[in-house]
């Protein structure tokens, strides 16, 4: 059942309904029965895959939490609590790597040899890395292991957010789920305009968009020079339109069941850095990184070791950052492997962690430029700059994520700088590439809401509370405005849209 | 403290780390900083601090920090 689909409104409709009108106390089970039921219309043998995550995590938080209890000693606790960490660790990302990377590993073992066809359980990175999260808090004692195994179900499986996240953490989601929502039209309309807002985006702006993406993608040959700058610019709005606007689907229906979930983005293209970009794009995966791989690998005894070593050899300041780097350069590259499978995955996230390493390392030398040139790095002009620098090489990454293979990535980016020429943008190629001029009108119109829309976040301005104040009549219209220009607007109809990007993950 | 305060502004200066106390709440400290002020704090203080330390309360302020490698020098 496609989230984009009516089918799929009316199925949210229902679960609302059923959810208000059971006793508070059962509002859990409605949800935990929603999702498995939208779990298994995917396909009931999948669900089996689903139940092996819940069963194994949920087994392990307890038998972790009960070893915490038996053993004081914390030397003996941990070494009895390590195996059994490990094995639900082999045992679930075990599953994952099967089924979403053995390909690749068969064409770098046997190439040419037949691939493997299975069908990619829905939304399994997903669920398993937040699974894999709520174990690794049980054994930090960031939180207590669930006792009621439907209850760690619901968490691992609340059907909003199985299919592109955001990806939760068990303290802030077990606690809602326990609690007694009550039904609230502010909710409601919250929700509704969440929704209508992240539909807006997908079907206005990521499809339009996406069609001179595939285009000019699926033919670079035939294109060159400011023609695939242009379709890379077009795939920024088209990635960000669509998971962003997938996003505020899925917060938008949990609003309405009183459930909040963590944001995902901030807008990442006012970024200043490759780092805050991290910070502001996907953000629940760039902190689940950070907690449970980053921070554990640049702590081991052997990164330790590394530091010691680096030290050394490279001197404090430049030895103490180097462990950091390497383990942000490995992170990275598990970043682009969870992206998909495929060396333009390994470049892509390589790019990215090679990137903000060599900007920590390279700090001394940027702040002596600044001294020389007597550039306030701190100033409004510099902001800007930094903003455009850091766009720029998102840009780059991109070419990597869209592009077919990494050959064709590097051809692209070649072609873009040599074959550049203004003329392409009034010769006609534009109208070549699957858009007439109504659609780029729309696009441009399209672009600038959501551009004002971030700009107006970005410095502190809450858009929300604005239309709250406004009376129910001015507040109506625009919804009524924003409802109707999804479909009229919009590249597909709401019947039959495509997919979100990121469920592909 | 006083050491603490001296690894602090090596690694991140212009702070006032007598008075902040939203160094992580406030996205002052990342987590290139976070990790160089731990390496450092393990080699000065000889402490073993382990991700399940790694939480915005043992790192928002310079106080916390201390009461952090207090605790993990008494063995705590």
């Amino acid at each position: 059942m496609s989230f984009l689909s009516a089918k799929f409104l009316l199925y949210v409709a229902a679960v609302t309904f059923l959810y208000y009108v059971v006793p508070k106390k059962k509002q859990w089970i409605v949800l935990l029965l929603a999702s498995y039921f939208f779990y298994a219309a995917a396909g009931v043998k999948l669900l089996a895959f689903l139940m092996c995550t819940t069963l194994s995590t949920y087994g392990c938080g307890l038998l972790v939490s009960a070893i915490d209890l038996k053993y004081p000693d914390r030397k003996e606790k941990m070494a009895r609590q390590r195996p059994v960490i490990l094995a639900t660790l082999f045992l679930n990302f075990g599953i994952l790597f099967v089924l979403k990377y053995m390909n690749f590993v068969i064409d770098l073992v046997r190439p040419g040899a037949g691939h493997v066809e299975w069908a990619l359980p829905l939304g399994i990175s997903f669920y398993t890395f937040q699974s894999v999260g709520y174990i690794l808090d049980v054994y930090w004692k960031r939180t207590e292991a669930e006792k009621n195994p439907f209850r760690f179900a619901l968490f691992v499986s609340f059907f909003p957010q199985l299919l592109q996240g955001p990806i939760g953490r068990y303290s802030r989601l077990a606690k809602q789920y326990k609690e007694e929502h009550s039904f609230s039209l502010l909710k409601l309309e919250h929700g509704v305009q969440r929704m209508l807002w992240g539909y807006f985006q997908k079907f206005v702006l990521a499809d339009r968009a996406g069609v001179v993406v595939t285009e000019v993608f699926n033919h670079d040959l035939n294109y060159s020079g400011i023609t695939h700058i242009t379709a890379v610019l077009f795939y920024a709005i088209q990635l960000y339109a669509d998971f962003s606007g997938g996003m505020d689907v899925v917060i938008g229906i949990a609003e309405i069941l009183g459930i909040t979930l963590d944001e995902n983005f901030r807008q990442p293209y006012f970024s200043v850095s490759i780092t805050d970009f991290w910070h502001r794009w996907h953000i629940t995966l760039g902190t689940w990184m950070k907690d449970y791989l980053f921070y554990p690998m640049s702590l081991s005894k052997w990164m330790s070791k590394y530091g010691k070593h680096a030290k050394k050899v490279f001197g404090k300041r430049t030895g103490r950052i180097m462990p950091i780097a390497l383990s942000n350069i490995i992170v990275f590259l598990v970043v682009g492997i969870w992206h998909g499978s495929g060396w333009k995955y390994i470049v892509y996230g390589l790019y990215n962690g090679g990137l903000i390493a060599l900007a920590n390392l390279c700090t001394p030398l940027f702040e002596a430029m600044f001294r020389i040139t007597k550039i306030d790095p701190k100033s409004r002009f510099m902001h800007v700059v930094r903003i455009i620098r850091t766009f720029i090489l998102v840009l780059i990454s991109f070419y990597f994520d869209i592009a077919g293979n990494l050959r064709i990535a590097l051809r692209m980016l070649k072609a873009s700088v040599t074959g550049f020429t203004f003329r392409t943008l009034t010769d006609g190629t534009l109208l070549t590439l699957g858009l007439e001029k109504k659609d780029y009108l729309i696009l441009l119109f399209g672009v600038a809401a959501v551009f004002t829309m971030s700009l107006f976040r970005e410095f502190g301005h809450d858009i929300r509370l604005d239309v709250d104040r406004k009376a129910l009549p001015v507040r109506w219209v625009f919804y009524l405005i924003l409802f109707f220009s999804v479909p009229l607007l919009g590249m597909n109809n709401i019947v039959g849209g495509g997919g979100f990007i990121y469920a592909r993950f | 403290m006083e050491e603490l305060i001296a690894i602090l502004e090596d690694i991140h200066p212009g702070v006032d780390y007598n008075t902040c106390t939203t160094l992580i709440d406030d996205e002052i400290l990342d987590s290139f900083a976070i990790l160089s002020i731990v390496s450092e704090l393990t080699d000065t203080f000889g402490i073993e601090i382990t991700p399940m330390d790694i939480v915005p309360a043992n790192f928002n302020s310079a106080k916390a920090m201390w009461a952090m490698v207090e605790r993990l020098k008494s063995g705590n």
